[in-house]
């Protein structure tokens, strides 16, 4: 992979600031009007923590579990309930 | 901001075959074991979904600094291993897109250089200023790869991670709803 010069636009920027904004949970709530950078950054960490740490969680969750599981039946029932959502 | 429903079936069958890999359903291993075998299986699927890209070669080479990683990311990745443990070459955004981004984000002060006024004090904006670097600090310490990362490589990098992880927490949930009902089947 070569290195790459590229510009990027302001319009690049600002969509990428809003995707960022809807993405985090309490940007949904507070419903439009643009937050500051700096809180803009300390919700994306704390939103990044709180994912890793569920993640975490339910690996252990499911260890306690997986010694049951047939993996073809939980494989097509997931995807079942992916299809339907 | 959501993947599509390919990702997460390719996120879903590679974590199942990792669990396959590492026997995680036999009874010879222990709960913190197990649990380890789990996150890593999720991870590497969930690079293995995502293919290359700067946070997931991070994640990669941090997950490989532990050799016993190696044969279940083999085992996982296939091919896309080796792809995936090659060293980065930055690509960089011209520095005027910083200039960009920094307005974007309302930290640039227009005002000249002040001359030295009887308040000594630091303007909101300096602290601002301040204060976001220090985040971007925290930043770049939670997304894998991110301290060779800066500006708008880095944010993306970070919506793209945070989408992933998104995604990966989304199809543990439904594994482990139906591991629950599956267990009060028995």
């Amino acid at each position: 992979m070569s290195s790459r010069r590229s510009r990027v636009s302001e319009e690049e920027i600002n969509e990428l600031i809003s995707k960022l904004q809807s993405l985090l949970p309490e940007a949904r709530r507070r419903g439009g009007g643009r937050a500051s950078a700096a809180k803009l950054l300390k919700e994306t960490c704390n939103y990044i923590r709180s994912l890793n740490r569920e993640v975490d969680d339910l690996s252990g969750r499911l260890s306690a579990l997986m010694a049951t599981v047939d993996n073809n039946s939980a494989e097509a029932e997931i995807i079942r309930s992916l299809l339907r959502s | 901001m959501q993947v599509r429903n390919s990702f997460k079936l390719a996120l879903l069958k590679q974590m199942l075959l990792g669990f396959q890999l590492s026997a995680v359903s036999s009874n010879s291993m222990s709960v913190p074991e197990r649990k380890n075998a789990i996150k890593l299986s999720a991870d590497a699927a969930m690079v293995f979904a995502r293919g290359s890209t700067r946070w997931t070669r991070g994640l990669v080479a941090g997950l490989s600094e532990n050799s016993n990683n190696e044969d279940l990311l083999r085992g996982i990745l296939g091919k896309k291993y080796e792809r995936l443990s090659l060293p980065c070459r930055s690509s960089w955004k011209i520095p005027r897109s910083r200039k960009i981004l920094k307005r974007c984000l309302g930290l640039c002060s227009r005002r000249k250089k002040a001359t030295a006024t009887q308040h000594d004090v630091k303007s909101g904006s300096t602290l601002a200023r301040r204060l976001v670097k220090k985040r971007i600090q925290v930043l770049k310490k939670l997304l894998p790869g991110g301290e060779s990362m800066a500006g708008f490589s880095l944010l993306d990098q970070t919506l793209d991670y945070a989408v992933s992880l998104k995604a990966q927490v989304d199809i543990m949930r439904r594994l482990l709803k139906i591991s629950k009902a599956s267990n009060l089947n028995k």
